[in-house]
């Protein structure tokens, strides 16, 4: 950052540190070196961050008026803090206001913009961006709310002292550390309430109604108005028309042999998209059909590439790739949520231990040689097989060979 | 969950498949990132990018973010002895890169190296789009994790200034040994002659160590993993442009979405599940 000659250089990354401490550990007194932070305000590129140095009530208060604003609880009572020593002059601090950027609601957290960019002297005050699943659960509702509420207040700052909320490091610096959340338990009631107060669709209002009675009896509930929140809103944002990159990425985990599909063999009619109507009859005919034998083989692949990683399944190119309709997902009003499949498979779909880290979906294409990223997946999901639908077909096979030896006797007949 | 009959369906969506990016499509796994991947604005501003390599056969990625060299959190100094251990460790390793303008090499990117892991069922991405659920499978599943070998070569050197002694040792052994005998000799270096002690230590570590690979010990197994080790250091790296969801990288992300409504067959049904269960 700082492209001066090397000695110099020494020195003012002492000195910088200094004062670095002095900010972060609220015990340690402050030196007064004002000459690094001078010599900051030449390299800032961004006009705006030199332009605001009487910009003094930095402390907490910014950021709550943007209507945008993460709000990490900053604000509520802003720790008026009288700028003193190297302080009042750090262009570093000057213009943060305006730099606290919240993250855009679109799916993916974009690398900073060039206006962020430009403001990268007034970092040291903006938070670190958060994961997409973390601005989302923030976006749900009312936690910005209760953060503020808890807000805790502190005596006034001594002279050249300034106080941290441990909850708040992360507010500190786009590198800053996270701080250990408080429990979550607190936020989920009210943040649920929220939502039913926002009310976006009239379907999704009365689900969360219904959940939000339910709440107090069992986690499974929520997380069961979760999944629905995620496929029901986001089929109100589609039919809006509001296709921007509000894709979210889910990750889903099948039951292993995943089910194997195929091309029908006769003229590939272009059903319509409401796989409700012919479902049935696909599941009557099936004898009837044969597959493309290399199509089946190369979802036999996939399935044991993914058992064994150490198998390259890029062997087997698909001849002709998969590409159609293979089921419906169905939503309850109970909360439920269902896939159903050809040949009757029916599936659950359930919330899945969600992780706390970065996972991102990626496309690797190793003959062009791009790493293209998708997107941070949002949530997981297991996905297992109905239990009665399972018993039922498995009940409906142990008949079925009281039956075939039968129709084999009569084809011997014949 | 008891679902009665009369539960009424709120909405269905339908669900598309598509394999057309088959065995392309991966997931990566940050355990230790708890925000999003992209280089800090500083380092943006700067023009640096994040870029990442690969090795086919090793199945191994890296990623290499810069990092935020600001005064506040960045030590300078410190960086030059880093870097200079990560040159070091990239010449040993053969993927040396050559360092522009000629000046001390600093440790400006952090390396996230992948690991892969075996995935559990069958995964699958989803997306809704436009009111239909779009499925694709997921072929890998990586970890990434900072590479941290430069601190290795760092300790090497180290135990090497320090006492002469140690020097053969820390050579034989694998390098994170260094770092688990450093503590064992401790101890004794507060009885009387610390130097004597040490090198004693070091002698029991070294026979331990013929033991091991020497006699018979190198199992195969030991010399399989050996042999991938070095099969991978031998590997070229290969670079790999990096795109984030924000730049071009959409087209690819358009393409992940199935195109046609064609019902498709399915040749299995609920059972196989249960029936595929080895043991059953």
């Amino acid at each position: 950052m700082e492209p001066n000659t090397s000695t110099a250089k020494a020195i003012g990354s002492l000195a910088k540190k200094q004062s670095d401490l002095s900010r972060q550990g609220p015990s340690k007194l402050k030196f007064v070196p004002t000459l690094p932070q001078r010599r900051k305000k030449e390299d800032e590129p961004a006009p705006a961050a030199a332009s605001t140095p009487s910009d003094r009530g930095r402390g907490r208060g910014r950021g709550r008026g943007e209507g945008r604003g993460r709000g990490r609880g900053r604000g509520a009572p802003p720790v008026q803090m009288t700028a003193s020593g190297p302080f009042a002059m750090g262009p570093a601090m000057a213009g943060s206001s305006t730099a606290r950027r919240a993250a855009p609601r679109s799916n993916f957290v974009p690398v900073p913009t060039d206006a962020a960019a430009a403001a990268a002297g007034a970092l040291s005050h903006s938070a670190p961006p958060a994961l997409r699943k973390d601005i989302s659960a923030l976006k749900a509702g009312g936690s910005i709310k209760i953060e503020e509420e808890e807000e805790e207040l502190y005596s006034d700052p001594d002279e050249g002292v300034e106080i941290v909320d441990m909850e708040n490091v992360r507010q500190m610096d786009w590198m800053a550390p996270e701080s250990l959340r408080k429990e979550r338990q607190s936020k989920r009631t009210p943040k649920i309430k929220e939502e039913v107060e926002n009310g976006e669709d009239a379907v999704i209002d009365a689900v969360d109604e219904k959940n939000a009675l339910n709440l107090s009896d069992s986690e499974e509930e929520e997380e069961l108005e979760d999944i629905i929140e995620d496929f029901a809103i986001q089929n109100t944002i589609a039919t809006d028309g509001e296709v921007t990159h509000e894709d979210r990425l889910y990750f889903f985990q099948f039951p292993s042999p995943f089910p194997k599909f195929a091309y029908k063999n006769d003229s590939p009619v272009a059903s319509s998209s409401n796989a409700m109507d012919v479902d049935p009859t696909a599941a009557g005919v099936p004898k009837k059909v044969s597959f493309a034998p290399d199509a089946k083989a190369d979802v036999a692949t996939a399935v044991s590439g993914s058992r064994t990683p150490s198998t390259v399944p890029s062997e087997v190119e698909p001849a002709q790739p998969l590409d159609g309709v293979i089921g419906q997902l169905e939503v309850y009003r109970s909360g439920a949520v269902k896939i159903r499949l050809a040949n009757g498979i029916l599936l659950d779909v359930a919330a899945a231990t969600q992780p706390s880290f970065l996972q991102q979906a990626v496309v690797l294409d190793t003959q062009t040689k791009q790493l293209n990223v998708l997107g941070e997946v949002n949530k997981q999901f297991v996905v297992s097989p109905n239990v009665d639908a399972l018993l039922s077909a498995l009940e409906e096979e142990d008949s079925k060979p009281a039956e075939l030896p039968l129709a084999d006797g009569l084809i011997r007949m014949e | 969950m008891n679902l009665d009959d009369n539960d009424e369906l709120v909405s269905v969506l339908p669900i598309h498949y598509s394999d057309t990016l088959f065995p392309n499509v991966h997931i990566h796994q940050f355990p230790l990132l708890t925000r999003p991947l992209q280089a800090p604005p500083s380092a943006v501003l700067s023009g640096k990018r994040i870029t990442a390599r690969y090795k086919a056969e090793a199945r191994r990625l890296e990623i290499h973010v810069p990092v935020d060299t600001r005064p506040e959190v960045y030590n300078a100094e410190k960086s030059k002895t880093l870097g200079a251990g990560r040159a070091e460790d990239d010449r040993e390793k053969n993927q040396e890169k050559p360092f522009r303008d000629g000046e001390d090499p600093r440790l400006s990117q952090v390396r996230l190296r992948s690991e892969q892991i075996p995935q559990r069922g069958a995964q699958v991405l989803g997306i809704v789009r436009d009111g239909k659920l779009h499925l694709h499978p997921i072929s890998e599943t990586h970890q990434f994790r900072p590479t941290l070998t430069h601190l290795d070569v760092l300790s090497r050197k180290n135990r090497r200034t320090r006492g002469g002694g140690s020097d053969s040792d820390s050579d034989d052994g694998p390098p994170p040994d260094p770092d688990e005998v450093a503590p064992a000799a401790a101890p004794p270096k507060e009885k009387k002659f610390p130097t004597d002690l040490r090198e004693v230590h070091v002698t029991a570590r070294k026979t331990d160590d013929q033991n091991g690979p020497g006699q018979g010990g190198l199992s195969a197994v030991r010399r399989d993993m050996l042999h991938i080790i070095r099969a991978e250091e031998d590997e070229k790296w290969q670079d790999l442009e990096f795109s984030d969801p924000t730049d071009q990288s959409s087209t690819v992300f358009e393409s992940i979405f199935s195109q046609s409504n064609e019902l498709l067959e399915c040749s299995t049904n609920i059972s196989t599940f249960i029936k595929s269960i080895k043991g059953l």
